[in-house]
């Protein structure tokens, strides 16, 4: 009789998931936030992704960095496959264009934020996971690369891109930011 | 030139709107960790459900009994033996003073086995045979006494990165590298036939 795969060991699963709810769930919904319209949609997105992790828990990795990578590229799936359905961004268009109880001024830079996160969703969900982590959270091109499973060089291409894009949306002079 | 980040920061949600309640998170904590335990408790049962095969050789060994009367038990009305031997011992990859050499079947591997036995058929509440990673391949799903959980976890607590025997009557039929503490459940994925599979797991519950 051959031995060839590990033995598999379920334990104690609700243990290990309360585990990786805790120690990732404050960084998947910062993410999820910048992905998503609103916040309903990231705590759903969130809520996904680890009902993923719940539902197959010997697919998620052992280790905080595999753990970690694992969410992160579930994450931006599943956000990649609500992007395809207009569902989403209709609903989005529907909540900025109904800003209530602010005053002018502040309607105006509620509207300009807004506008602004709209045309983000233009962007494909993984290249603007990437502009994200790397405009907002501060991760090197590297290490995103790692999180994600890519090469650098993708990276860096979904990077330019993406700001191509972004400043096209917006009518704004292509500059490159660093 | 226009800063794509300066635009972003600005416009980051996070920076402008409350994170959410701790009512949020807390109930997408307890629907992660109600799923993770219907999940379990779902793989548990389908390992359970008792298969029309098991459910033959017990209906066998039953008649069996019936047929042969009381000439089958062992006299002084003994304990039944346990068909197939099953043990769980901690193993090494090296050799050291106090553990026995053994080789893993089907791979010609060394092991070092540990002295101690961490759990034996006495601490096994049930065993089935379970659908393995081929058509005509078998796995064999254990489940521990609350009594053989605790030994496992206690054995497995500080052996993480390091081998755990599984042996059946007296061989080491697979020596995996222990990833995390093992409690209730184990799965011996020995890629058997269903008849091996069935003899170990029929074998394996009578004590």
């Amino acid at each position: 009789m051959t031995t060839t795969l590990p033995i598999a060991v379920p334990g104690d699963q609700a243990d290990r998931l309360s585990v990786l709810f805790d120690t990732h769930y404050d960084r998947l919904y910062r993410l999820a936030r910048r992905l998503a319209p609103t916040a309903d949609d990231a705590l759903d997105l969130v809520q996904e992704a680890f009902l993923k992790a719940a539902r197959s828990p010997r697919a998620v990795p052992v280790g905080l960095p595999g753990e970690e990578a694992w969410l992160v590229r579930v994450l931006i799936n599943i956000r990649r496959d609500q992007w395809r359905k207009a569902a989403v961004r209709r609903r989005h268009d529907q909540t900025i264009g109904h800003p209530s109880g602010v005053d002018s001024g502040q309607e105006a830079a509620l509207i300009a934020r807004a506008t602004i996160w709209r045309a983000l969703d233009l962007l494909r969900p993984r290249r603007r996971a990437i502009l994200v982590m790397h405009e907002l959270e501060g991760l090197t091109i590297p290490a995103i690369a790692s999180l994600l499973g890519i090469s650098a060089v993708t990276v860096r291409w979904h990077l330019s891109m993406g700001r191509r894009d972004l400043a096209r949306a917006l009518k704004l002079p292509v500059g490159e930011s660093r | 030139m226009t800063d794509i980040r300066n635009i972003l920061q600005d416009a980051d949600p996070l920076r402008h709107e409350p994170p959410p309640s701790e009512g949020e998170r807390d109930r997408l904590r307890h629907a992660a960790v109600a799923a993770a335990a219907d999940a379990t408790a779902s793989a548990a049962s389908a390992w359970f459900r008792a298969p029309t095969a098991l459910m033959a050789a017990i209906a066998l060994i039953i008649v069996v009994f019936v047929a042969f009367g009381s000439q089958s038990w062992p006299p002084g009305g003994a304990t039944v033996q346990a068909a197939v031997r099953f043990e769980v011992r901690l193993a090494e990859d090296q050799a050291a003073s106090g553990l026995h050499e053994a080789r893993v079947a089907g791979s010609g591997r060394t092991i070092y086995l540990h002295e101690e036995v961490v759990v034996t058929n006495a601490d096994i509440e049930r065993s089935a045979v379970v659908p393995g990673s081929g058509p005509a391949r078998f796995d064999i799903g254990v489940r521990f006494t609350a009594e053989g959980a605790r030994k496992m976890r206690e054995a497995t607590a500080n052996h993480a990165g390091r081998p755990l025997a599984i042996l059946i009557d007296g061989d080491v039929v697979m020596a995996p590298t222990l990833r995390d503490p093992i409690s209730a459940d184990a799965l011996i994925t020995g890629d058997y036939s269903r008849a091996e599979a069935e003899r170990i797991v029929n074998g394996i519950s009578i004590r």
